[in-house]
């Protein structure tokens, strides 16, 4: 459960702001090598949790945000102004789909100053749309950004394993089910009847038309 | 010509509205609840024009307005007109010489809706330096804040104004100059620029009575014009 001493009590009057944060991961497999954008509806640049939250980001809406006393799946979107373009430009000259998307919300006293906040959101970007609105002269562009949780993502994962070696060591390397399906990947299975062969003394019975069932080497038919 | 400047000086109407952003509920039984989000809080001036402009006398006006269009921004000042720079006057007691001495705290002068002056000039104690509705204008800054309480001199070396909003400048403030009243200057900008026609009136004779043709000019609309904070 979120302890919010901001709106403990139920105070009166309670004076907010949102903020935003897109970190986008530019290389597969380097956390390190990202690119943080921010936004904010207050009225001025903010710093807390190492990020200065940038006023001028075109913030224009956030959605809602649903939190649960389990965890469940959610999804939420952010609008961003897309006038200038460079909003645009971050979501199509930017990998921003697999981003992390972080909500926060800030509370403000009377004097206008930043005392507290609470995280609201943290997911997953899972896609982008572009809207341009165009009625009569007036012209208005819109970036909505839009996020599952981790849940969703995680629901939605999907993982499978080849049918060789490479495929099952990558999930263990101590893994030994494939070593040997090379040697057996041209043969074809009766399955349910009884086996043909044995590990040391060839076919059981004395052969056939087809082997002499001589010999110790294993063979398949 | 300055277009939004000579809406000013020559509007018959003017609606001020600094109105914040807020969420309002009545509960069940009756209790207010609320909710603010700290916005730059921005100047909302709507300005009725008289339809009595000639349109041979207003067409550097027309271009003015026309080239400003919806977008550009004007920085306007209700001084430079006599018969309207009582609106904004300065209400406290110091001359312009002694408030031209005074300068922002440093450090953090003006943090939030504080603002913390200094170098204040030797007079007495009970002598006002703002009264409520004064504006402030920081440095050269043209984005005014209004002093929401009477200050007084005190005997301190420094004097608390409270602001009507928060500090929206983004640039440091400390040890700047302040200006007060109505020399303070707002950054408009008139999202709904209204169009003009012209309709029948406005003939003028020249000597030897000569008809001029002319008309007068009807705005389609009010002058709303929304302070631009984008730059602040």
């Amino acid at each position: 459960m979120d302890n919010i001493p901001a709106v403990a009590n139920s105070p009166v009057q309670v004076n907010s702001a949102e903020f935003v944060k897109i970190t986008i991961y530019n290389e597969y497999g380097n956390t390190a090598n990202t690119t943080v954008f921010t936004a904010s509806s207050s009225y001025q640049d903010e710093t807390f949790d190492s990020t200065t939250f940038n006023a001028a980001g075109g913030l224009l809406s956030v959605g809602s945000q649903q939190k649960d006393i389990r965890v469940t799946s959610a999804d939420t979107t952010v609008a961003l102004s897309g006038i200038p373009n460079t909003t645009i430009s971050l979501v199509l000259g930017s990998k921003i789909r697999g981003s992390k998307l972080e909500i926060w919300r800030g509370f403000y006293n009377d004097q206008g100053e930043l005392t507290s906040n609470a995280k609201r959101f943290t997911g997953i970007i899972t896609g982008y749309n572009i809207e341009e609105d165009r009625q009569d002269l007036d012209d208005t562009f819109t970036v909505a950004v839009s996020a599952s949780n981790y849940k969703t993502v995680l629901e939605n994962r999907l993982a499978s394993r080849r049918t060789n070696p490479e495929s099952w060591e990558s999930f263990d390397p101590d893994d030994t089910s494939m070593t040997n399906i090379y040697s057996i990947a041209t043969q074809t299975f009766d399955f349910g009847k009884e086996p043909k062969y044995t590990s040391t003394g060839g076919r059981r019975g004395g052969g056939n038309s087809n082997n002499n069932g001589g010999g110790g080497r294993q063979q398949l038919k | 010509m300055a277009g939004l400047q000579t809406i000013i000086d020559n509007c018959n109407g003017m609606e001020i509205n600094r109105r914040k952003v807020v969420g309002i509920q009545i509960t069940r039984n009756e209790i207010p609840r609320v909710s603010t989000t700290p916005t730059k809080n921005p100047w909302k001036f709507s300005l009725d024009m008289p339809s009595s402009f000639s349109y041979s006398d207003a067409r550097q006006l027309m271009e003015a307005l026309d080239t400003l269009d919806r977008t550009g921004y004007e920085d306007i000042t209700f001084s430079n007109n006599a018969c309207l720079n009582w609106i904004f006057r300065y209400q406290g007691s110091l001359s312009q010489s002694q408030l031209a001495g005074i300068r922002v705290a440093s450090p953090n002068g003006f943090v939030g809706t504080t603002l913390t002056l200094t170098n204040l000039p030797a007079v007495a104690a009970n002598r006002v330096l703002f009264e409520a509705n004064d504006l402030i204008q920081i440095g050269s800054h043209p984005y005014p804040f209004t002093s929401t309480t009477q200050v007084l001199r005190g005997t301190g070396s420094t004097v608390t104004v409270t602001t009507h909003r928060p500090n929206i400048i983004s640039t440091n403030v400390d040890n700047s100059a302040i200006t007060v009243g109505n020399a303070c200057q707002f950054r408009m900008f008139c999202p709904n620029m209204p169009v003009y026609k012209l309709i029948p009136g406005g003939t003028k004779y020249a000597a030897g009575g000569t008809r001029i043709s002319n008309a007068l000019i009807r705005w389609s609309d009010s002058f709303e014009l929304y302070e631009y904070v984008g730059t602040s």
